[in-house]
């Protein structure tokens, strides 16, 4: 059902694939990633979920080049993003919102957002510092579209508010808003709703539908809320110990009989307490589905 | 979220929209008018109070321009410097020997280009900018403390240097700095004679207009600077430099133009300073100016562009005030009399008002002059205008929660 959905948003065409190939990623003697592979299909919405320390947020920093693969290939059209520097990578169309909020805290939430069009304007330490006309210009410009996008996510009455003391839920919608002001062609969600309530899910659950719907852009979701996964993503990959251990619909990824080993434990080979101690409980696929 | 159709447009096309140019915010009418008022009691300083005051004036310029151009360096980009004196040094040096004449006092015979001395100024500035931008591939390296201890050592050179090549810095006994001059007009007690309103311009009235236009100017592109895009990214990568480089800043060439403008604002205040006391000497440029620097702009606020200003006042100007008043104050005396020498009794001061500071108002001088300000201004919905970086919601180093330990392979 979810593969369809892709096709009827109306892909763009300037929005290429992003083909994971074999990618592997040591720290010393530890694997955190090992040969993972997936595609992400342009236009739809693909979630990465697995259990604690499975690897997920070292694949976010792969894509946005924070971590260089030992091994693999990462390519988002021609692009090769495991061969570019992280402001490269956003440079050609790749934003990311964090996990743990990443913003500045005493700028205000329009400077937070004007951030993201960094790649996009050029005012440098000549022209912004003596002013000169164009700066200025720009400025205002890409003001207008970062109010847009701050409406968009309910953030316009907040504009200049300083983000330090806006509430938990505000500061993850910036991060996420911040991201978008990239003019992203491939948006990379890191938990968007962690610690949010019921309600500001449901609202950035729709805010993510949006974005792909009236976009066309390809999300990438690290999410621990199965139910949020579940309803939004059209593909999964589920990762446990580094590995990829799944990847399809949500329907047949919730069917694994390997995914339900990682998140419940099979008790054959693992003790349970150790199972318990890694995997946290909401992690079940299926608990809120 | 009915608007989905204007996120699909990214003409930009609704207008009227309150664009989030940091100019508009919450202005008040007050504000304005302090600084006209301010201002004009700056400019018209000269025609009332008398040489010691104007001199002192002078100083706090210099001392301004070189505070702001580090408060951009620590306080918005967050590389901590030590190495301030030495730019300044090269600042210095380089107006001393490209305007001063040739010639020698005794034993030390001096070079110099006898150039016009705005020539001397603008070399002073590129050459400790230049000097700035060769040290910034390792300032990108570095972080934090070790980036402090790093650029210690350029202090050190420094000093080597200024004591041993004489023939450029004057050595061990230093070097007299030529007057400064625009265009025919000196900048010191004669050439031409001027008379305004009746009240003589001599060099302090003159050097003090230099110090305000001058000052102003560094003021002004600072300002400018972070309000707009460079500044952003500055202080987006002082908070996160992970955040900074995935939202598309080349940290690496961030760094870079950062230390190069804040040693060009230092190389102005060296020839300020050259200026200001009349002649340089190694001793001027040692660790101790580099501590000051950084005092002002703790005391003035850090990252807060009017914080440095004030801090560059107090610190500056502290020192020379109490000498000057010795016998008034009580526990300072003069040089060789009882009690404690000025300097050394401002110093005490700067370090209680630093503790002051770090305990009572992170923000700075300049946070308190928001409060104060702040009092009068009209705030929307409790808005603050101020904002300490506050560690809870900073804590936000990125680094990926699965770190190398918890990869548990067992």
């Amino acid at each position: 059902m979810s593969a369809t959905r892709a096709a009827e948003s109306g892909t763009r065409s300037d929005i290429p694939p992003v083909e994971v190939v074999g990618v592997s990623v040591r720290f010393g003697a530890i694997t955190a990633l090992s040969e993972v592979s997936f595609t992400v299909v342009p236009g739809t919405i693909h979630a990465i979920i697995g259990p604690n320390g499975a690897g997920k947020s070292t694949m976010f920093n792969v894509l946005s080049g924070v971590y260089k693969a030992a091994e693999g290939e990462v390519r988002f059209g021609d692009a090769r993003l495991d061969r570019m520097r992280p402001y490269q990578i956003a440079g050609i169309g790749v934003a990311r919102a964090f996990q743990n909020i990443a913003l500045s805290g005493t700028q205000s939430v329009a400077e937070n957002l004007m951030l993201g069009r960094h790649h996009l304007t050029k005012a440098g330490f000549v022209a912004a510092g003596l002013r000169l006309p164009r700066a200025t210009r720009e400025g205002r410009r890409h003001g207008e579209r970062v109010a847009e996008i701050a409406d968009f996510l309910d953030l316009g009455d907040k504009l200049h508010t300083p983000v330090g003391v806006l509430s938990y839920g505000d500061q993850k919608r910036v991060e996420v808003a911040r991201a978008l002001c990239t003019e992203p062609r491939l948006l990379l969600l890191d938990e968007p709703v962690a610690g949010m309530n019921a309600e500001e899910t449901d609202r950035m659950a729709a805010a993510i539908l949006e974005i792909r719907s009236a976009l066309g852009i390809s999300v990438v979701l690290v999410e621990h809320d199965m139910g949020m996964v579940m309803s939004l993503a059209d593909r999964v990959t589920v990762l446990d110990f580094g590995r990829r251990i799944a990847d399809g619909t949500p329907a047949q990824v919730q069917t694994d009989p390997e995914v339900i080993r990682a998140y419940l434990g099979s008790g054959d080979e693992d003790s349970p307490s150790e199972a318990a101690a890694h995997h946290h409980p909401s992690d079940t696929p299926g608990a809120t589905s | 979220m009915s608007e989905s159709t204007v996120i699909a447009d990214s003409g930009a096309q609704r207008s009227g929209v309150s664009a989030p140019a940091p100019a508009g915010r919450g202005r008040s009418i007050l504000r304005p008018l302090l600084l006209v008022a301010l201002l004009v009691v700056l400019l018209a300083l000269p025609l009332y109070v008398e040489e010691f005051w104007l001199r002192t004036g002078f100083a706090v310029f210099g001392a301004a321009v070189g505070a702001i151009g580090l408060n951009l360096l620590v306080g918005n980009a967050g590389q901590l410097s030590l190495a301030h004196a030495f730019f300044l040094a090269v600042g210095a040096v380089s107006y001393v020997y490209v305007s001063g004449e040739p010639g020698g006092l005794g034993v030390a015979e001096l070079d110099g280009l006898g150039l016009p001395p705005i020539v001397g100024m603008v070399v002073g500035v590129l050459l400790a900018g230049l000097a700035g931008l060769i040290f910034s591939p390792l300032a990108a390296r570095l972080r934090g403390i070790y980036l402090g201890v790093a650029s210690l050592a350029l202090v050190f050179i420094g000093i080597h240097v200024l004591n041993a090549w004489t023939p450029v810095t004057g050595g061990f006994n230093g070097r007299a700095a030529p007057n400064f001059e625009l265009f025919g007009f000196t900048f010191g007690n004669r050439d031409p004679e001027l008379y305004v309103l009746g009240v003589p311009f001599r060099e302090a009235e003159r050097l003090w207009y230099l110090g305000l236009v001058l000052a102003l100017l560094a003021y002004w592109y600072a300002r400018n600077l972070l309000r707009s895009r460079p500044g952003r990214a500055l202080q987006t990568l002082r908070d996160s430099e992970v955040a900074a480089s995935v939202m598309g800043v080349n940290v690496q060439r961030y760094k870079a133009r950062i230390f190069l403008v804040s040693s060009m604002y230092a190389g102005l205040a060296g020839v300020m300073y050259a200026l200001s006391i009349g002649s340089i000497a190694p001793e001027s440029f040692g660790l101790e100016l580099s501590i000051l620097y950084l005092a002002m702009i703790v005391l003035g606020g850090l990252g807060s562009v009017n914080g440095a200003v004030l801090g560059a006042l107090f610190v500056s100007a502290l020192p020379l005030v109490f000498q000057r008043y010795a016998d008034l104050i009580p526990f300072v005396g003069d040089r060789g009399e009882g009690g404690l020498a000025a300097g050394e009794a401002a110093r005490f001061l700067f370090g209680l008002a630093i503790v002051l500071v770090i305990l009572f108002e992170p923000a700075g001088l300049a946070g308190i002059a928001n409060r104060i300000t702040g009092r009068v201004r009209r705030r929307p919905g409790g808005r603050v205008t101020e904002h300490p970086p506050d560690s809870s919601s900073q804590s936000n180093a990125p680094v990926p929660s699965d770190k190398p330990a918890q990869g548990s392979t067992t």
